[in-house]
């Protein structure tokens, strides 16, 4: 089964050369969260930017996923302190309009 | 077209060995991946430039190429004249590290090419892309289509009323190409709002001056103000003062995405003394003092 939701994990991993087992890890270690329909497991697709990004991360620069999981966190808050900074930076603008 | 000293972007010597190179490839790839330092165009830049110093020094017949014709890079002709006679005989492409070949140098294109084989055979979403629009006020006041160019290709968009300035939306399918029949990347669109002369904005509110001369000011009357959907009539109260502010209600700026929704318009009154006063008008205020 699939639909534009969701994607079976074993699809996910003939697509992106990955072993199930690493999947598997993934939500071990609370990284992603997978979908059980009927018998079968399933990836949801708006996670999929997420799943690349931990690939990469692990592929590309032999990171564990200890490690990963400590990345997303940070990149996690960077991308909410980046929200307060720009949000702050507008209300900031309306004092100095030439920032 | 530049040289590029690959040796020097991994930090290294000309005697270092494949260790030395994987070692040193890591290492700044570690601290400028594009995951690592998102919306960092600097870092990406610094990451393409690690991609392609490894790509050519550790490929054994690449790097001996660019040892050999790196500073002449444009007298390499021969060399390849040489290396298509060996591939001939049986030699083997090198295989490249990661899939894409997207951003290497005109340095790179030259002496090597643009056409990889090898690597690997998973599919991946292609490279998200950034752009940035830049707006007036008064453009993101309604929404309207922009066409921007991104890659080459034009993308019509239409940009909702209200954004923010810094806001970023998301067009799915509009990034880079997928690899093997992976699907496209994204395109990240960060509004840039610029700064009115006369409106200011504090998220959905807007805030403007409006002259008031003084006899309005002190009798009452009626002053005509400009919003950004038009003129209205405001009622101004006799003894109004200096400074004082009153509120316009939905005549601010558009909630984004919240159609029919609009801040409110805040008019501060900036009473204006007279000047030229006639000797006549002199008395009458001098007389008005000592009443």
């Amino acid at each position: 089964m699939e639909n534009d939701q969701l994607i079976a994990i074993e699809v996910f991993c003939t697509n992106y050369d990955v072993e199930y087992a690493f999947v598997e890890s993934l939500q071990e270690h609370d990284l992603i969260e997978t979908v059980i329909v009927g018998e079968a497991r399933f990836l949801q697709v708006p996670q999929l930017n997420r799943i690349e990004r931990i690939i990469r991360l692990h592929r590309e620069l032999d990171i564990n996923l200890e490690g990963i999981e400590a990345i997303q966190g940070l990149l996690g808050r960077i991308e909410q302190l980046d929200r307060e900074i720009a949000s702050l930076r507008n209300r900031l603008r309306f004092y100095e309009p030439g920032l | 077209m530049a040289f590029v000293d690959y040796y020097q972007i991994l930090g290294l010597d000309k005697n270092a060995d494949d260790k030395a190179i994987k070692n040193a490839y890591r290492k700044l790839a570690r601290k400028y991946h594009p995951d690592l330092n998102p919306n960092d165009k600097e870092a990406q830049k610094k990451f393409q430039e690690l991609n392609e110093a490894n790509e050519v020094l550790s490929d054994p017949e690449k790097r001996k190429k660019y040892d050999k014709y790196g500073k002449d890079w444009q007298h390499s002709a021969e060399f390849e004249q040489a290396r298509q006679a060996r591939s001939q005989a049986g030699g083997q492409e090198g295989q490249w590290y990661g899939g894409s070949n997207e951003g290497f140098s005109d340095f790179f294109e030259s002496m090597f090419g643009s056409g990889f084989g090898g690597g690997r055979q998973a599919r991946f979403r292609g490279q998200d892309y950034q752009a940035e629009i830049h707006l007036g006020l008064r453009d993101a006041y309604e929404t309207h289509k922009q066409t921007l160019t991104v890659n080459g290709k034009n993308i019509r968009i239409t940009v909702p009323a209200g954004v923010e300035n810094g806001q970023t939306i998301k067009i799915a399918g509009h990034g880079g190409p997928g690899s093997n029949g992976g699907p496209n990347g994204d395109l990240y669109i960060t509004f840039s709002v610029g700064v009115d002369e006369k409106f200011r904005r504090s998220g959905n509110d807007l805030h403007v001056k409006a002259e008031l001369d003084l006899y309005t000011a002190v009798l009452g009357g009626e002053l005509v103000v400009e919003t950004l959907s038009g003129k209205v009539k405001l009622p101004v109260k006799p003894e109004t003062q200096n400074g004082s502010v009153v509120r316009l209600k939905g005549k601010g700026f558009p909630v984004y995405k919240q159609e029919g929704q609009f801040g409110d318009l805040y008019v501060t009154f900036d009473v204006k003394i007279p000047t030229n006063l006639t000797d006549r008008q002199k008395e009458l205020f001098t007389e008005l003092s000592k009443s």
